[in-house]
């Protein structure tokens, strides 16, 4: 509403922050877990006399350093440039409530990246003790700064006291924040195991290969068991709605959500009888398997996780169309198209209402719903006429409780309506529409969150 | 018409804006210093690896150059994130209308960036395979981190002209590519490219301080290679520098002329600083570089005087109101020191032996 909107053809926005965010966490969870894969594995080396694995633990650390310091790093500014740019609203309150909490999760990646680089490099500079503490020093920093950012990530959901208190300490220390953290660190841990399954399978070495696939899958093993346990808790913790959504409420959430569970169940069953039981018989094509399907969870799961968040972007104090819920009575009175900045028409043309009814969608739908592509409003409205839309709209937080309430007065209620009945023109016009009382809409719809 | 302008958000800032800007100003002074190794160094690595085709000396340099590159890229990016972390908590409602209006443009920073990144470490890990398509390799490669830097100061420059935001809306909507021009545009842009190049120069003449052992004779060769580039290119950006002045709003370029004695006088300071560089680095690098540094930090700060200028008539960002979240700071500044110095261990631990076979067990 502050911000110019900006409209992605068929994919949406928010589908430009999940691609890049799905990518993203599927290599920065592994540049924390494979930061404790490479001292741990490194010092195995060391008390088992074993060079041969000390060797896989030096190409494992180039594989690790190019993949974590180059994609993983980008594509974490990525997410930033995203968010940015879809919904810049949310992105500027976050940086307000938490710019501390990023300049020291920005302090962790600094020093991360050093240990990094000094550990790939330092394999034949330094002495053994020194190599493995900066190995040490690297994992530290890597799972301190997950630990900043998850804080971040679950007040989004689960904001907790800080909708009372606006401290700091309320915003980062909320409800979601312990069991996600527990999560993520068993998710970096099996996701260790799942890129060491990929270079281990790559080794020549016959004998080494299997120890290193045995040891490998071990790692995806412990984290597939503790990751039912931090998302059990985690799910105790959201937000009734929420909950619900994954439980039927939302049928494509709860897929995603079963899905999650089965693909987690899935990667875990073939590690166990595959690698870990048999690593004689596993080899790339299958660590890639393993890989994909690990990719596909970590995919599901995040939808899952964004998606229940819905209607909010910030639960209970900013609506996915950066609407924020003390400003509900105000937009109400003076209309959607005097309280957005970013709009050609600045109130309904008696002659012209559907152009109204354009900007307004901008304003109020398109941060989740396409025109044409993902979530499309034309397959959304296909079939109803205007009367139909217009109720829709007069209760869209009663009739699904997952999107937020129109907010603007009748003329503008009834100009979106307009246009998107339009969206199908096939439809036969509906006589004239009915006479209602212009003006400021009723207030607050049962359901909405108390401004 | 009047400019539209988002309204600030209604949090308070987490502390004074004048820390909130020193902050982004010292960080950004670190990102300056490696970004112009890595523009600079770039197109150096470009133009030897197309020289040394036929020049030894030149395929020497590029190959005891390209190693050091990944970790500048990767520095380079990192240095970055603290400056715009700032940027957006003072001027968001500039910087995120800007970048939205030239939302592609913005997005594609990234591909530009992961090509370049990628490229980078391609060409300095397999620089002997790679043979005669080595230059081509690094062309594209420097190709990518040079719209990167386009892109930045088109998107940074657009949002210091708040009057354009909804003309362009109302005829691009949001989401194009590049960000209109403005009468500055290509003096500013000139004046960060030269200067990346001038600064690369004398980087490469403190790199080549590090091969004396191995080879002298490259060694002086490249301190007086990257010493040409450095007081060649140095000298055109004073040029382009007045320039990049005389194309600033009369206004804010009177503020640097004497309307202002604290921006003028920085302005003077940098001058200075720059013409001792350049005098004193051939006697002395050290003393080069110091005064670089000292003219790169001036800069910075003069760049921010210039925004704020810009942006006056708009938004009085000492109008928000602040509620300093000291405890969290605290943490931030005692780990920053303790991150910094736990870098400087390692670091340490890394350059003060030589190369080893290989480590063995304990």
């Amino acid at each position: 509403m502050n911000y110019p909107f900006w409209e992605v053809p068929v994919i949406g926005g928010g589908l430009v922050i999940g691609i890049i965010a799905i990518l993203h966490i599927f290599v920065s969870h592994f540049a924390v877990g494979g930061g404790l894969f490479l001292p741990l594995t490194e010092r195995k080396a060391y008390r088992e006399n074993d060079p041969a694995l000390l060797e896989y633990v030096k190409s494992h650390t180039k594989f690790f350093v190019l993949l974590t310091l180059v994609f993983g790093a980008v594509s974490g500014v990525g997410i930033w440039w995203a968010i940015g740019l879809v919904n810049p609203e949310a992105t500027a309150t976050l940086i307000h409530v938490f710019v501390w909490g990023w300049a020291i999760e920005w302090v962790f990646f600094l020093v991360e990246i050093a240990a990094a680089f000094v550990y790939y490099y330092g394999w034949d500079r330094l002495d053994p003790k020194t190599h493995l503490t900066v190995g040490w020093i690297y994992f530290g920093a890597a799972w301190f700064s997950l630990v900043v950012i998850n804080g971040i990530l679950t007040f989004m959901l689960t904001p907790g006291r800080w909708l009372e208190t606006h401290t700091f300490a309320a915003a980062y220390f909320n409800p979601g924040m312990l069991p996600s953290c527990l999560t993520r660190t068993a998710v970096a841990v099996a996701l260790a195991g799942v890129y060491a399954l990929l270079t281990a399978s790559a080794v020549r070495d016959v004998e080494l290969r299997h120890k290193v696939i045995r040891y490998a899958a071990k790692w995806l093993l412990v984290g597939a068991f503790v990751i039912p346990l931090g998302g059990i808790w985690y799910m105790s913790t959201l937000p009734q709605l929420a909950r619900e959504m994954t439980m039927g409420a939302a049928p494509a959430v709860t897929i995603f959500t079963a899905l999650a569970v089965f693909f987690s169940l899935l990667v875990a069953v073939f590690t166990y009888f595959g690698p870990y039981l048999y690593p004689r018989y596993f080899n790339l094509t299958f660590a890639f398997l393993i890989a994909v399907l690990a990719l596909a969870t970590t995919g599901v799961t995040e939808w899952a996780r964004e998606a229940v968040r819905k209607p909010f972007v910030i639960y209970n104090y900013m609506y996915s169309n950066t609407i924020r819920v003390n400003d509900l009575n105000r937009v109400r009175q003076q209309g959607i198209l005097k309280s957005a900045l970013w709009v050609r028409t600045h109130a309904v043309d008696p002659q012209n209402p559907s152009a109204a009814g354009e900007d307004i969608f901008r304003v109020e739908c398109a941060s989740c719903h396409s025109v044409n592509g993902y979530n499309s409003m034309r397959f959304a409205v296909k079939g109803w006429r205007r009367s139909m839309i217009d109720y829709q709209l007069q209760h869209l937080n009663e009739l699904k409780g997952f999107m937020p309430p129109f907010v603007g007065t009748i003329e503008e209620r009834q100009a979106l309506a307009l246009w998107l009945v339009n969206l199908n023109p096939e439809l036969a016009p509906e006589p004239a529409y009915p006479a209602e009382k212009t003006g400021a809409a009723p207030p607050t719809n049962p359901g909405e969150p108390k401004p | 018409m009047n400019p539209l302008i988002p309204a600030p958000v209604p949090i308070p800032l987490p502390a004074p804006v004048w820390l909130l800007q020193s902050l982004s100003v010292f960080t950004f002074i670190l990102h300056l210093l490696l970004m112009n190794c890595l523009v600079g160094g770039v197109v150096l690595l470009c133009l030897s690896a197309y020289r040394g085709r036929h020049d030894p000396q030149h395929r020497e340099l590029v190959r005891r150059i390209a190693p050091v590159m990944p970790s500048v890229v990767s520095f380079t990016i990192t240095f970055g994130v603290a400056p715009l972390l700032f940027l957006q908590l003072v001027y968001g409602q500039f910087f995120y209308t800007s970048s939205v209006l030239m939302a592609w443009g913005w997005l594609s920073v990234l591909c530009f960036l992961l090509i370049g990144y990628y490229g980078i470490y391609w060409f300095s890990f397999h620089q002997d395979e790679l043979g005669s398509r080595q230059f081509w390799v690094i062309l594209v490669t420097a190709a990518m981190f040079l719209a990167v830097m386009v892109l930045f100061s088109r998107n940074l420059s657009f949002m210091l002209h708040p009057a354009d935001f909804y003309p362009r809306f109302l005829a691009r909507g949001a989401g194009g590519f590049l960000a209109p021009p403005n009468p500055a545009t290509w003096a500013r842009l000139m004046h960060v490219f030269v200067s990346a190049l001038g600064v690369a120069g004398l980087g490469l003449a403190l790199l080549a301080g590090a091969w004396r052992r191995e080879s002298a004779d490259l060694a002086a060769w490249a301190r007086r290679y990257g010493l040409r580039w450095f007081r060649t290119w140095i000298g055109v950006e004073l040029l382009v520098g007045i320039w990049l002045l005389w194309r600033l709003p009369v206004e804010i370029r009177a503020q640097f002329l004497g309307a202002d004695r604290l921006s003028t006088g920085i302005l003077l300071l940098a001058v200075v600083m720059v013409v001792l560089a350049m005098w004193a680095a051939p006697k002395s690098l050290t003393v080069g570089a110091v005064a670089l540094a000292g003219t790169l930090s001036l800069m910075a700060v003069i760049r921010q005087l210039v925004r704020v200028a810009y942006l006056r008539p708009y938004f009085d960002p000492h109008a928000l109101p602040v509620q300093g979240q000291w405890v969290v700071f605290a943490l931030f500044a005692i780990l920053l020191v303790a991150g910094l110095a736990t870098m400087g261990w390692m670091l340490y631990q890394l350059f003060r032996r030589a190369p080893a076979a290989g480590p063995s067990a304990p």
